[in-house]
Formats: structure tokens, sequence, C-alpha cells
């Protein structure tokens, strides 16, 4: 500790080249931490719902494979189902947008609420929304984004069937992150038997909360037999492995993005690696001086080490804190984004903090060892011999 | 004015620690590239599968035909409209199609959505740019499948002779197509009729395309087919409808543009850090220069030209290493699945071409110009007497 002063003094000696080098960490380490929160907010989205109890019923085909909304009923007689709903992508352009800007499904009121109650849906808009056959529950995502306020009307337009419906709507899902947009089956039903149509007889997917967290496996297992040789055979999957597929698709992707952090992450360790080397060889009399007078080579390549540890570390503290501001920003600007799906929400998690925190403390000692282990190993003769 | 070969020599005069900078400059050419490639290949595949003399009709406000529908009566009304070309047999050229997409086991285990469309023989004469290129066209009814180029092989099942099980159904994969490397490639063709069987779709068809007779009748036949009162349905030429898909990717280009700026200005403070050492070191050169008669505004281009020369070789290094690694990425993941857009998988065979390089290269003149300005301003503003003193 008693050497600070010198580290700190050492520091200041070329202002303008300590700061040009905190700056290019601090704006690495911004860059590894806003890279990083794509994998981490996916991950963060996948472990949110990892421990929860939900199911998800499909068409073993596909998700776009329906399957007919009678095997809802079937489902909730399966031993150990909490509670079951069918849903059915809508597919509703809000008319301003002009085009589906939030996902949007026909559910069943009266279940919703019994399989989503970690979603904190206040009890009396559940019961408006099975009130009013016009009701729609919605993410506060959206809301926020359009400037709704419960009690507003609002018109979808399906592209998926031949209508146009009004809605009110009477609830809201309380996340800032939710962008869902939820309405009743039989308001769309009657819709479409009003143009002499058949009406609803499909679900989408099932979506199925057990009651017991144990059951699980043995619940999927048996819904997939019930399904057997039928019209159409189900495929269970577990809420998280089911948005783990969703989204798979984009691996190639991010995969390239990670490729690139690692770049990057390359790039801080040059910059810092060159300036220290600079700063050393600019003070190679200066060490020889203090070796002359009786410095250890150890008080040598602590300093000096420490010297790049201090400023890597606060230049990645900095980089870390603007990469919360800045992606805190991003959130308020971006909304829900259909092609990336939950990778649009740029989170700085604290996984992601320490890990920024550990990148820039490797890269001061990373760019600090090398020359300050030379320069303490150098033979004090030798230096003072080139320098006078 | 220093001659041009004073800027020059300095780069070289200092091997080590020029190759230093210039690497960090290398990088970032290397990330801005790579991503640049990856968009604009992703944009090209999208692009090129529009056909300026095609119609795309779809319900109102459905922005991709995987979440259209369409009703038979909508085609069967829209179908005989004037405008439209017609084939040897005087059959109007408008291709009605099915969109689906199921999961697709690939060969790792994985699963992806995969567009398969469902069209009639009627399909080839209005996508002129797909050909069978093994095999031959699926037979209507007899559970056949045709497979893009991309798909061929990425799939368990996807290839000539074997059966590709998606749906409900067993396909036989009796053909190859491919379609100038545009986004047709990525998808599976069946009979739409089957398909539609398959899914159980409650309406037989997502969209219809249309082959214009000639380019003056594609806007009154989109205005016809736009202002039906009996359908919600909307046509757009089908280079607006891909270029629209491409659009998704613009989202992805700020989220690039910002990472390769970020990185640039970092690998900018890198560059400077260089250059002002050079100042510094070379302070009585710059006095003696000062004291011949050289001007600022000589030494203040003298440094600025080297920063730049400097980036110049950072951007020839960073141009190899990420053409190298975009080849390496090729071979090694095969295409790069983008999942983007419309749920389906396009997959999209990564190319660095010269106009990403451009855009590298300017970013790598800008961390140059930008790096460079600083410690050449010092430089220039160096009094002679004092830099000599300093000598």
């Amino acid at each position: 500790m008693k050497y600070l002063g010198l580290v700190l003094a050492n520091l200041g000696r070329n202002k303008l080249r300590s700061a040009l080098t905190g700056a290019a960490i601090m704006l690495a380490v911004l860059l590894v931490c806003l890279l990083l929160t794509m994998p981490a907010g996916l991950d963060l989205f996948l472990n949110n719902i990892a421990n929860n109890t939900r199911i998800s019923v499909h068409n073993k085909a596909g998700i776009v494979y329906a399957m007919p909304s009678s095997f809802t009923r079937k489902v909730r007689q399966v031993d150990g189902v909490a509670a079951a709903v069918a849903m059915t992508w809508f597919g509703g352009a809000f008319e301003e947008a002009g085009r589906v800007t939030f996902p949007n499904f026909a559910v069943e009121g009266e279940h919703i609420g019994a399989v989503y109650p970690d979603y904190n849906i206040p009890p009396e808009q559940l019961a408006d929304f099975r009130r009013y056959r016009d009701g729609a529950i919605v993410g506060r995502q959206t809301m926020k984004k359009y400037g709704w306020k419960i009690g507003d009307r609002v018109t979808l337009r399906s592209a998926v069937w031949p209508v146009a419906l009004d809605f009110r709507i009477v609830g809201e899902i309380p996340s800032d992150r939710a962008p869902l947009f939820w309405m009743n089956r039989e308001y769309l039903d009657e819709a479409l038997k009003a143009q002499g149509r058949p009406g609803l007889t499909i679900a989408g997917i099932i979506w199925v909360r057990a009651a017991d967290p144990t059951r699980v496996n043995a619940i999927m297992r048996q819904i997939d037999e019930m399904s057997r040789n039928s019209e159409a055979e189900t495929a269970c999957e577990t809420e998280k492995s089911f948005f783990a597929n969703f989204f798979g698709s984009l691996q190639g992707f991010v995969t390239i993005i990670l490729v690139v952090t690692a770049l990057v992450a390359l790039c801080i360790v040059f910059i810092a690696a060159n300036t220290a080397s600079m700063g050393v060889r600019e003070r190679a009399a200066e060490i020889a001086i203090l070796k002359a007078i009786g410095f250890g080579r150890r008080v040598i390549f602590g300093t000096l080490l420490a010297e790049a540890v201090t400023l890597s570390t606060v230049a990645g503290l900095a980089g870390v804190l603007l990469s919360k501001v800045l992606t805190d920003a991003l959130r308020a600007f971006a909304g829900w984004s259909p092609s990336l799906g939950p990778l649009s929400s740029f989170i700085v998690t604290s996984a992601v903090i320490v890990q920024g925190i550990f990148l820039s403390l490797f890269v001061g000692m990373l760019a600090g060892i090398v020359p300050s282990y030379g320069a303490a190993r150098k033979p004090v003769v030798a230096t003072l011999h080139e320098v006078f | 004015m220093l001659p041009l070969s004073y800027s020059l020599r300095n780069v070289q005069a200092r091997p080590g620690r020029t190759l230093m900078t210039a690497s960090v400059i290398a990088l970032v050419v290397v990330a801005s590239s790579l991503f640049l490639g990856l968009i604009s290949s992703l944009k090209r595949t999208l692009v090129t599968s529009g056909n300026p003399r095609n119609l795309v009709v779809m319900r109102k406000g459905s922005d991709n035909d995987g979440s259209s529908q369409l009703t038979i009566e909508a085609y069967q009304a829209i179908r005989y409209f004037d405008g439209i070309a017609r084939d040897a047999q005087d059959q109007p050229l408008a291709s009605p199609e099915l969109v689906v997409q199921p999961f697709f086991h690939t060969r790792d285990g994985g699963r992806e959505n995969v567009l398969v469309r469902g069209v009639e023989p009627v399909a080839l004469a209005v996508h002129d740019s797909v050909h069978i290129v093994e095999g031959r066209m699926f037979l209507p009814s007899q559970g056949e499948a045709v497979v893009g180029r991309s798909v061929l092989g990425r799939y368990a099942g996807a290839e000539l002779g074997n059966v590709l099980e998606f749906g409900r159904g067993k396909w036989k994969v009796v053909g190859i197509f491919d379609a100038d490397g545009s986004s047709f490639e990525s998808e599976v063709w069946v009979d739409v009729r089957e398909l539609a069987n398959d899914a159980k779709r409650p309406f037989p068809y997502s969209g219809i395309r249309l082959r214009a007779a000639t380019p003056s009748d594609i806007e009154p036949l989109q205005r016809r087919i736009n202002d039906d009162p009996r359908f919600a349905i909307e046509a757009q030429r089908e280079t607006d409808y891909y270029a629209k898909q491409s659009e998704s990717a613009n989202s992805l280009y700020v989220l690039v543009i910002g990472i390769a700026v970020l990185a640039g200005i970092g690998a900018g403070f890198g560059a400077a850090n260089t250059m002002y050492a050079a100042v510094q070191a070379r302070t009585a050169e710059i006095g003696t220069l000062r004291a011949l008669g050289f001007s600022r505004r000589a030494i203040l281009l003298a440094f600025q030209v080297e920063a730049v020369a400097l980036a110049g070789v950072g951007f020839v290094i960073g141009a190899a290493c990420a053409l190298g690694l975009a080849a390496l990425l090729r071979v090694m993941l095969g295409g790069v699945a983008f999942g983007a857009a419309t749920f389906t998988t396009n997959v999209v065979t990564l190319r660095v071409r010269s106009g990403d390089l451009l855009g590298a290269l300017g970013l790598a003149v800008v961390i140059g110009l930008f790096g460079g300005f600083g410690p050449a301003w010092r430089a220039a503003r160096m009094r002679p007497i004092d830099a000599l003193r300093k000598a």
C-alpha cells in the first residue's frame, strides 16, 4: 500500500496517454458487455422459466400444425394437471402499425389465470376478462409502446383469420418485458361463425401447469401417449425447452457474435500491452535508478503491474457502468422485435457485470505482466549503460 | 511539402510498434467486415428472391406469407383478373401457394422450422429463377418433394432418393433445385393439396404469386386487387415483399454498426497513443524540419499521412484475415442459419464482398484520421526552438 503514491504518480505522468488507454479499455469492456447481454438476456429469459411447472403441448409436426381444441379437455383430466389453456395465434396487426408488432393469441379466459399465476395479473382484471367477451389482457411493454390504458378500445386486423376485431383492454400483465396480447377464444369463434365458417376448432399450443414439479415428466409422457395414433400426435416440452428450441435457430448468429466478442477482447489486450510497454521503455532510466538505490525486483514488478491493473480496472468499471446506462436507454427505445425475440432485450445481468470486471482485471494483468517482468529482470548496469 | 516517402518510411521505422497498432486496427477491420458481410449476405439472399414482374398477394396486414391465409374464393376471383400473364395453354400464371413451417430435424439432433411451400406445377413458370438441377419435379398426390440446395444434407433424409419426414407424413425427395442463391434455396416444395391435407389448414392457401403480362400491367393489377372490397387482400411487388423481409435485417445493421463504431473509437485511441509516442520520439527531428523551413501545415500533413498509412497497413492485414475467416466459417458452419424474418430458417452463405470491405476501409481510414489528428496537431504546433533545445 505504501507504494500506492508511486503507482498513481506514474499513471499521472503522461495523463494524455493514460486517458487514451483508459478510454480504449473502457470502450472495449463496454462493447464486450453489450454483446454479452444478448446471450445473457436469452439465458435470463430461459432461467426465469426454468424451474416453473409449465408444459407446452403442441403438434409433433411443428408449432404451425394445429391440434383439435377439444384435446384441451382431455389434457385437463390428466392426473397432476392443475390447469391447461388452449392458445391460438391470432396474428393481429394494430391499425397504426399495419403489421404484427406484438404477439397476440386467442386464449380461454376462464383458464388463462390458472396457467400463468406467476404473471401476477390482478384477479379483478382476470374476472373482467372473463366477463367481457371482447376483453383483452395486454403486456405492459405493448401498453407503454402505444400509450394504451385499461379501458381503451383497440382494433386488430388478423392476417390469419378473415376478421378484424375490436377489443377493450381490461387488464395488464405487469411486467415491462411482456409484449403479449391475449383475447377471448369465444370472441374469435363467434366472429368466424358469423361469417358462416366452422368457428375456432383448433389450438396451436396447449399450455399446461403441473400441480407438482416432480410430476412434470410423467404428465408429458401421459399426454403424448394419449394422442398416439390420433390425427394430431403431440410432443410435450417444458417451457424452457420450448423457448430454447424456438430461438435455437439464432444459434449461428449468436456464435458469430461471440467469436467477434473474443476478437474485440483480444484487441483490448493489444492496446493495453502496447501502452504499458511504451510507458516502461520511457522510464528505463528511472527504473534502473530505483534499482540502483536498492529497490527490489519484486517491488519494481509489483508497482508496474499495479499501474496497469489500476488503470484497466478503473476503465473497466466505467465501461460496465456505461453499458448499464446504455442498455437502459436502448430498452426504452427498442421494443419487442419479432425477429430477435428475447435477444432483443439487452439486459445487463449481474453475471455480465462480473464478467466485465474480471475481463478488465485480466486485461490489466496480461498487459502489464510482460513489460513489468522485463523491466524488473533487466540488469541495472545494462539499463544505465543504455541511458547514459 | 514533405515527401510522401517521409511518412511511409516512418511507418516502417519501428516495425514492432507499427505492427502492434496495425493489428488492433486489423481486428476492428475483421470484426466490422465480417459483420457487414453476414448481414449483406442475408440481405442478398432475401432481395434476390424477388422478381420485378411478380406480385405477391396476401391477406392485408400480414408481413410474410407464413402468417397469411387466403380463402379459395379469393384465389378463384383473382386468377382471372386482367393483366396476368398466360402460358402456352392460355392458363394464367397465377401460382396459389401454401406456406407451412414444420419442424425439421437437423443431423446433429437440433430442430429448425423450415419453410415448406405447397405449390402447383405453374409455380416453376412464375418463379423462373427456380430450376430443378437434379432429379425431377414432384408429381402431385404421390407424397413427393423437391428440396432447395441449402436444405440438401442439412436435415435428416434431405438427400435425393431419401425419405424426408416432416408434418404428419413421409415425403420422398425426387429433385433438387437451385434459385440463383436466393432464399428459395432454403425451402422444400411439395404439392399444395397434399400439404393442406397434411397441415389440416382451415384455408387452403397462404397467398398467390402472380406474373404480370407486361411491366405496365403491374400497377393496374395491383390497384384492382387492393381495391377489391370482397376480400381484405393486398398485392405488392415481389421485389418490395422481399425488400421488406430483408428490412428485418436492418435492426441487425444498427447493432453491428454500433459495435463497429465503438470498437473503431477504441482502436482510434490506440492509434493516437502510438502516434503521440512517435511525435514525442521525433521531437528533435520535427524541430529540425521546422528550422529548415517546412511549414506547420506540411508537418501536420506528414503525420496525418503517417497515421492513415498505419491504418492502411491494419486494413490490409484485417481484410486478409476477414476473407480467410469467412472462408473458414463457410467450411466449418456450412451456411449460417438465420431464424430471423419469418421464424423460418434461412441458410445464408457468408461471403465478405468488396462492399463490406469498403465499409471496413472507410472505418480504418477514419480511425487513422481521428487517431492521428491530435498527435499531428501537437507536432505542427511545436516551436522549433523548444523542440531543438530538447534535443
